[in-house]
């Protein structure tokens, strides 16, 4: 994986525009599962990856090979993310209409047309309660839970992502754990 | 809790598997006798469960075609320089 990753990064860098999409396709889900976790909305989720892959291209000579770039293309990711969410307003309702759409709310963004059998009901609304839940945590706290929880990545990485030192992780990961406590861990 | 805030601490420890094994066993035995303490972590351990059970989603069809869409132009003379 790495090598076949560091081949195509140096042909985007050589002028090679084309070889970029792969990179693209490579990475488009894991961004964007992020940023839409970061943000609990799939309109600008897209809107944060697709500018977080402009990013890189535009800036494709700054990457250092010799790091991981899951690493340096999630931390962009997470800066756009973060950077959105200072600008916005601090709450939003699933209740609330998707901008730029006509009747989509937020519900919509789980539901699908058909009538879903009881359990699976249950498990859309489960689905939708865990993300509420997320996007009650300070952003700091929620990047820091994302990252290690719903990507599954090291203490080291997720620093290296949040440009924070290991033992500040630590303690964003312990509050954000105990604050879902809260509203998850008596059900 | 009513526990002491050290154990409090070392939960969060053990949870991130940080924990040297003599230490983790002092506290494994701890939560045996202590039902607050043992009451706690059950909770943020179920708590860790259920956000790891959080859906994956996959971007949206046609992400790679609009960003290189928006990328910049290139002129013939920039394309494949070695």
């Amino acid at each position: 994986m790495d090598a076949v990753v560091k081949r195509i990064v140096r042909e985007v860098k050589r002028g090679n525009q084309e070889a970029f999409a792969e990179l693209v396709e490579l990475y488009k889900d894991k961004v964007y599962h992020i940023a839409y976790r970061m943000l609990g909305n799939a309109h600008e989720a897209q809107d944060v990856s697709q500018e977080a892959f402009l990013r890189a291209y535009t800036n494709i000579h700054s990457y250092d090979e010799n790091r991981k770039f899951s690493t340096w293309i999630f931390r962009i990711a997470t800066n756009l993310a973060i950077d959105r969410l200072r600008k916005k307003k601090p709450d939003f309702h699933l209740e609330d209409k998707v901008g730029g759409t006509e009747n989509l709310d937020y519900y919509s963004q789980f539901a699908s047309e058909e009538a879903l059998p009881e359990e699976q009901v249950v498990k859309l609304e489960m689905q939708e309660w865990i993300q509420q839940e997320i996007m009650q945590l300070p952003p700091k706290y929620r990047s820091a839970v994302i990252l290690k929880y719903l990507e599954d990545l090291s203490l080291k990485e997720i620093s290296e992502i949040l440009n924070l030192p290991v033992p500040t992780v630590k303690t964003r990961i312990h509050r954000g754990r105990e604050a879902l406590r809260k509203k998850l861990g008596d059900v | 809790m009513a526990c002491s805030h050290e154990y409090y601490k070392l939960m969060h420890e053990y949870l991130d598997e940080n924990m040297p094994l003599t230490e983790a066993k002092k506290f494994e035995a701890h939560m045996q006798e202590c039902p607050a303490c043992e009451q706690h972590l059950k909770e943020l351990k179920k708590t860790v469960a259920i956000v790891q059970s959080a859906s994956h989603f996959e971007a949206p069809e046609g992400l790679t075609r609009e960003v290189m869409n928006q990328l910049p132009k290139q002129n013939q003379s920039q394309k494949w320089q070695n």
